[in-house]
C-alpha cells in the first residue's frame, strides 16, 4: 500500500513539473486553435484548413493549427465570443473577414470592434461576383441592371448575410446603378445563397468568386460580373469588372480573410506570429492546394492589414450611415 | 402513481411564469422584425401553459409522478458536486483535475461500500484513474481538445 | 452500371485499410458524445492531406457512414444520443439496453442500420438524376412548411400528456430562438453570457438526454446502488436477423421516411429519425409499446438515419449543392484535392467519384460486421455499477458538451438544461418533443424570414406560401397530421375515462 501510495506521489509530482516546464519553454509550446466565424465546409473554413495545413512544420511555427467552428449570425457569434471569452494568450486566434466585422461592429449590437482584435497576417481576397443561373434571360449585366431598372424591387439577389461582404456588394451596385434591387440574405453562407440561384428562387445572386468559379466549372451557373478593380486573371479572366461595364462600384466589398488575436495579447507573442504566419501561408504546399481549390491568395503583411483595416472602417462607416 | 395536487400547481405554475416572461420580452423588446416569431411562439407557449396550469389546479394533471422527499435528498450532494465542478472547479483547477475530483466524489458518495473499508477506496482510485486516463487518451491525444487548463490541468 | 466497374478501387491495399480504418474509427468517434458525424468527418480532413484524392474521399465517406451508425452505441447504452440522428434510438434502445437487452438492441441498431444505408447508397447510385431534380424544387416555402409538419408530431412524440408534449414543444421552439437573431442580428432573452452564441444542439442533446438520467441514478442512494447487478444474456446474430426480418414494416417505414427525408436540403438529417419513429409508431398495432423499450422503434430510427446518408449526397455530388452540415464538410474535402462536385466530378474524375460511392457500400456492410462483433462486449458497459455509471455519464457529458465548440458556456448550459429537464420529466415532460422545438425553431424560422423577403419582391406572401402543388401538398399533410393528432388524442382520452369509470 505504501510502495503504491509512493508511486502515485511521485507520478503526480513528475507530471506537475512536466506541466511547469512546458510554461517556462518558447511561445508556441502547444497547438494553437483558430476560431472560425463561419460553419464546417464554407469557404473562410476550408481555406482556414488549408493555409495552416503546414504550421506544424518546425521551421513554420513548430505546433499544429487545429480549426474550432463557432458559427452564427453571419460571424456575429464567433467573434463576440473571441472579443469577450478567448483568452489573449497567443493560443487562441481567429479567422477575419473583412469587411463583414467592421460593418457588423459600425452597425452595433455587437461587443467588437476594429479596436478589439490585433490582425496578424492576411491570406486571401474573395471578391463579390455577380451569378445568374445557366438558364437565366441575362449575360451581361447591362441586361440585370436594366431589368432591375424597369421593374424596382423585384430583381432578387441573394448573398450570405445583412452587413458581409455581399451585402456591402449589393448596396454599391444598387447605389452605382440608380435601380432598385431586393437584397435577399440567406441563412447557411454563401453555399445557401449559390443554392438559391441555381434552383431559381431568386433572379440573382453575389457570391464569392471562388464558389462562383467553381459553380460555373460545374456548368451550374454564369458569372455576369466581378466586384473588384481589375479582372481575375487566375480565374475569371473573361469576366469584365463593373468598373468597366461603367458602374462605379469599386473592390469594398472584396472579402479579405485573414488571422487575428485579442488586443492585450502580449507584445512578443503578435511579433512571432507576424514573421511566421506569411511564411507559412506562402508555403508552396498551401499556394498548390488554394489554386486546385480555385481560391484567389493575397498574402498581406500585419502593417499592410493595419491600413487596410483603417481604411475600409472609413469607407464603410460613409456607405452605411443613412442606413 | 402520480405527484399531489399541490406539486402539479407549483410545477405548472413556473412553466406558466417563464411562459409570461418569454411573453412580456417577446412583446416589449425592438426591432419587432426580429421578435416576429418569438411572438408567435409566446402566444401559443402562454395558452398552453394556463391550459396546462387551469387542469392542474383543477386537479386533472396526472401524468409524472414528482418528486418524492427520500430520493430529492439522494439527489442532493451529488447534484452540488456537479454544479462545483462545472461552473468553477472545471475552469480554475483544469478540466482533467476537476473531473478527476468530481468523479472520484461522486463513485464515493454512492458507493454501498462503507468509508473506513481501504481496500473499496483502493478500487474506487484505481477505477478513476483508469477512467480518466481513457478521456485524456481519447480527447486529449486522439481528438486534440485543448481543454482549460486552470492551475494545473 | 458504370459503378461496378470501379470496385477494384476500393480493395487496393491502401485504400481497404483505410476504409477499414474509417469505418472502425467512425464506429469510436461516433459513439463518444458530443462528436457528431460533422465534426468527426472535419476532424479527418487533415488526414487526407496526405492522400490520393480518392483514398481521401474512402476515408471520409467510411467515417460519415460509420458515425452515424456509432452515434446509437452511446444513445442506446448510455442514453446520450451522439447527434439528433440518434435521439429517437436512445428512446427504445435506452430502456432495452436497463432491462439487460442491450446487446439485443445494438444488434438490430446494427443490422437496420446496415440495411437502411446500403439502400440509400443503392438510390444514390441509380436514381441520383432525378433526385438532383427533386431537391432543387424545395425552395424556402416548401421548407417552411416541411418545419410546420415537423412541429405537428411534437405533440405525439414520447409523451405521455398530449398539452404536455406540446409544452415541451414550445419551451424548445423557445430556446431556439435564444441569442443573436440570423437575419438582423438583433439580442434576444441573451440573459447570461453563456447563452449569446444561442443554444448549440449537441451540448443540448446531450443535457438534455444524460443529466436527468444521472440524477435519476443519483436518486436511488447509496443503499440501493448495488442490487441492480443485470445479467447480458448472450444474443444470437441468427435470433437478431430473425427479428429484423419479423419487423419488416418498421424497416421499410425508416428506410422510405429516411430516404425521402435526406435528400431535403437543410432538413433531411437532423429529423430523419424521429419523423420516422414517429410514423412507426402510428402504423403499428402495438402503440403503446413504444418508448418503453420496442425494438421496432430502434429499427425504424436507425434505418432512417442510415437510409439518409446516400440520398443527403445527391444534392452535392450532382449540383455542387450541400445539403447537409457534413456534405458541407465533405465539400470542403474534396475542393483542397482540387475536385469539384457537379458533372465535372463524373465526367473528368470518374473514378474518384465512383471510388467514393462504392466505398460507402462496402463501408456499410463492415460497418455491421464490426458493431455486431463488439455489441455483446459493448453491452456490458450498461452492467456497470450504478455510481460509477452516474460518475461516468457526467464526466463525459461534460468532455463532450466542451469538445463541440470548444467553449465553456456550453458546458454550462448543458448542465442547466439537464437539471432543469430532471424536474420537467418529473411533471410528464419529455425530452424528445422539446429537442424537436429546437431542431425545428430556426428552420421555420429562417426559411419564413428569407420566404417573405422573396415574396414581397413578388406577388405577395400569401400567393408565395400558399400556391404551387408542392405547397398545397405540405399544407395538406400538416392539416393531416393536426387532424390525426387530435383524433388519436380524443380516443385515447375516451378510452382512458371508460377505464377510470370502469375501475
Amino acid at each position: 500500500m505504501n510502495k503504491l501510495l509512493k508511486t502515485m506521489v511521485m507520478g503526480v509530482a513528475g507530471l506537475a513539473m512536466t506541466a511547469t516546464a512546458a510554461l517556462a519553454g518558447e511561445y508556441p509550446d502547444r497547438p494553437i486553435g483558430v476560431a472560425v466565424s463561419y460553419g464546417a465546409g464554407g469557404a473562410t473554413d476550408f481555406q482556414a484548413r488549408i493555409v495552416t495545413m503546414v504550421a506544424g512544420n518546425e521551421d513554420i511555427l513548430g505546433q499544429p493549427i487545429y480549426i474550432v467552428n463557432k458559427p452564427g449570425a453571419g460571424g456575429r457569434v464567433g467573434w463576440n465570443w473571441f472579443a469577450t471569452e478567448a483568452d489573449a494568450d497567443g493560443y487562441t486566434l481567429s479567422a477575419y473577414n473583412i469587411p463583414h466585422f467592421v460593418a457588423q461592429s459600425i452597425k452595433g449590437g455587437v461587443q467588437y470592434s476594429a479596436d478589439s482584435f490585433e490582425p496578424i497576417a492576411n491570406w486571401g481576397a474573395d471578391p463579390a461576383v455577380v451569378v445568374v443561373g445557366k438558364d437565366s434571360k441575362f449575360s451581361t449585366i447591362q441586361d440585370l441592371v436594366d431589368y432591375a431598372r424597369d421593374n424596382p424591387g423585384k430583381a432578387t439577389l441573394s448573398g450570405a448575410g445583412l452587413f458581409v461582404g455581399h451585402h456591402i456588394a449589393a448596396l454599391q451596385i444598387e447605389k452605382a446603378t440608380e435601380a432598385k434591387f431586393a437584397y435577399i440574405p440567406t441563412k447557411g453562407g454563401g453555399a445557401a445563397a449559390m443554392k438559391a440561384v441555381i434552383a431559381g428562387d431568386v433572379v440573382a445572386g453575389i457570391n464569392n468568386l471562388s464558389d462562383a468559379f467553381r459553380a460555373r466549372e460545374a456548368g451550374n451557373v454564369k458569372i455576369l460580373a466581378v466586384a473588384d478593380l481589375e479582372r481575375n486573371a487566375e480565374f475569371l479572366p473573361d469576366v469584365p469588372t463593373l468598373l468597366e461595364a461603367g458602374y462605379d462600384v469599386d473592390d469594398s466589398s472584396v472579402n479579405f480573410r485573414g488571422l487575428m488575436v485579442k488586443k492585450g495579447t502580449p507584445q512578443e507573442v503578435i511579433d512571432t506570429l507576424a514573421a511566421k504566419v506569411p511564411e507559412m501561408f506562402a508555403h508552396a504546399r498551401v499556394a498548390k492546394r488554394m489554386k486546385a481549390g480555385g481560391s484567389p491568395m493575397k498574402i498581406m503583411t500585419r502593417a499592410e492589414v493595419q491600413a487596410m483595416w483603417a481604411e475600409r472602417e472609413k469607407f464603410l462607416a460613409e456607405l452605411l450611415k443613412g442606413l | 402513481m402520480t405527484a399531489s395536487r399541490l406539486q402539479h400547481v407549483v410545477s405548472s405554475g413556473v412553466v406558466l411564469m417563464v411562459a409570461a416572461l418569454v411573453a412580456w420580452i417577446s412583446f416589449t423588446q425592438e426591432p419587432a422584425d426580429a421578435f416576429l416569431f418569438p411572438r408567435l411562439i409566446a402566444i401559443f407557449f402562454i395558452s398552453l401553459a394556463g391550459w396546462n396550469f387551469v387542469r392542474a389546479v383543477t386537479g386533472l394533471a396526472k401524468v409524472g409522478e414528482g418528486l418524492d422527499g427520500p430520493g430529492f435528498v439522494n439527489i442532493l450532494p451529488g447534484l452540488l458536486v456537479m454544479i462545483i465542478h462545472v461552473f468553477f472547479a472545471a475552469k480554475t483547477l483544469g478540466f482533467y483535475l476537476a473531473s478527476t475530483i468530481a468523479f472520484l466524489i461522486i463513485f464515493t458518495i454512492y458507493d454501498p461500500a462503507p468509508l473506513s473499508n481501504r481496500n473499496a477506496w483502493i478500487r474506487r482510485i484505481i477505477i478513476t484513474a483508469l477512467f480518466m486516463a481513457v478521456m485524456h487518451a481519447l480527447f486529449a491525444l486522439v481528438l486534440k481538445v485543448q481543454t482549460p487548463r486552470g492551475i494545473w490541468f | 452500371m458504370e459503378f461496378l466497374g470501379y470496385f477494384g478501387g476500393v480493395f487496393e491495399p491502401i485504400s481497404f485499410l483505410l476504409l477499414l480504418g474509417g469505418t472502425i474509427g467512425g464506429l469510436i468517434l461516433g459513439a463518444t458524445p458530443g462528436l457528431s458525424p460533422t465534426m468527426a468527418v472535419a476532424l479527418l480532413i487533415p488526414f487526407t492531406f496526405h492522400l490520393q484524392p480518392a483514398q481521401g474521399l474512402i476515408l471520409l465517406g467510411a467515417a460519415y457512414t460509420s458515425t452515424v451508425a456509432g452515434g446509437a452505441v452511446s444513445a442506446i447504452l448510455l442514453k446520450i444520443p451522439g447527434a439528433p440522428a440518434n435521439i429517437a434510438t436512445s428512446l427504445d434502445g435506452n430502456a432495452m439496453a436497463k432491462r439487460g437487452e442491450g446487446a439485443r438492441a445494438l444488434h438490430l441498431s446494427f443490422l437496420a442500420s446496415g440495411v437502411g444505408g446500403v439502400i440509400g447508397v443503392l438510390l444514390l447510385i441509380f436514381m441520383t438524376p432525378i433526385l438532383a431534380q427533386w431537391a432543387l424544387a424545395f425552395s424556402y416555402s416548401h421548407l417552411f412548411w416541411m418545419a410546420i409538419l415537423g412541429v405537428t408530431v411534437i405533440g405525439s412524440l414520447d409523451s405521455k400528456s398530449f398539452v404536455k408534449g406540446l409544452l415541451s414543444g414550445c419551451i424548445g421552439l423557445w430556446l431556439s430562438m435564444i441569442g443573436f437573431d440570423d437575419n438582423l442580428g438583433a439580442q434576444r432573452f441573451i440573459f447570461v453570457d453563456a447563452l449569446a452564441g444561442g443554444i448549440h444542439i449537441i451540448p443540448a442533446l446531450i443535457g438534455l438526454f444524460a443529466i436527468p438520467q444521472v440524477m435519476e441514478m443519483f436518486s436511488k442512494g447509496r443503499e440501493n446502488a448495488a442490487i441492480e447487478a443485470l445479467d447480458v444474456p448472450k444474443q444470437s446474430l441468427i435470433a437478431s436477423i430473425r427479428e429484423l426480418s419479423r419487423s419488416i414494416r418498421s424497416l421499410s417505414i425508416g428506410t422510405i421516411f429516411g430516404s425521402i427525408i435526406g435528400i431535403i436540403p437543410g432538413v433531411g438529417g437532423q429529423i430523419a429519425g424521429l419523423v420516422a419513429y414517429d410514423q412507426a409508431r402510428k402504423f403499428s398495432p402495438h402503440k403503446d409499446k413504444f418508448g418503453k423499450g420496442h425494438p421496432e422503434g430502434i429499427i425504424a430510427a436507425e434505418s432512417a438515419n442510415n437510409a439518409m446518408v446516400g440520398p443527403s449526397l445527391v444534392p452535392l455530388l450532382t449540383l455542387s449543392i450541400p445539403g447537409s452540415p457534413t456534405a458541407a464538410v465533405l465539400l470542403g474535402g474534396l475542393i483542397i484535392h482540387g475536385i469539384f462536385p457537379g458533372s465535372d466530378l463524373f465526367d473528368n474524375h470518374p473514378r474518384v467519384a465512383w471510388t467514393f460511392i462504392n466505398s460507402m457500400l462496402i463501408g456499410q456492410i463492415l460497418m455491421v460486421v464490426f458493431g455486431i462483433y463488439t455489441a455483446t462486449w459493448a453491452a456490458r458497459i450498461a452492467r456497470a455499477p450504478v455510481p460509477i455509471m452516474a460518475a461516468a455519464v457526467m464526466v463525459l457529458a461534460t468532455f463532450g458538451s466542451y469538445s463541440v465548440q470548444q467553449s465553456m458556456g456550453d458546458v454550462y448550459i448543458m448542465l442547466g438544461l439537464g437539471v432543469g429537464m430532471f424536474f420537467l420529466e418529473k411533471f410528464g415532460f419529455s425530452a424528445a418533443p422539446l429537442v424537436l422545438g429546437l431542431i425545428l425553431g430556426p428552420i421555420a424560422e429562417s426559411n419564413f424570414t428569407t420566404g417573405s423577403l422573396i415574396a414581397q419582391a413578388q406577388d405577395g406572401p400569401l400567393i408565395y406560401f400558399m400556391t404551387g402543388p408542392l405547397n398545397m401538398f405540405l399544407i395538406f399533410l400538416v392539416l393531416a397530421s393536426i387532424g390525426y393528432s387530435f383524433w388519436s388524442n380524443m380516443l385515447h382520452n375516451r378510452a382512458a375515462g371508460k377505464a377510470g369509470a370502469g375501475s
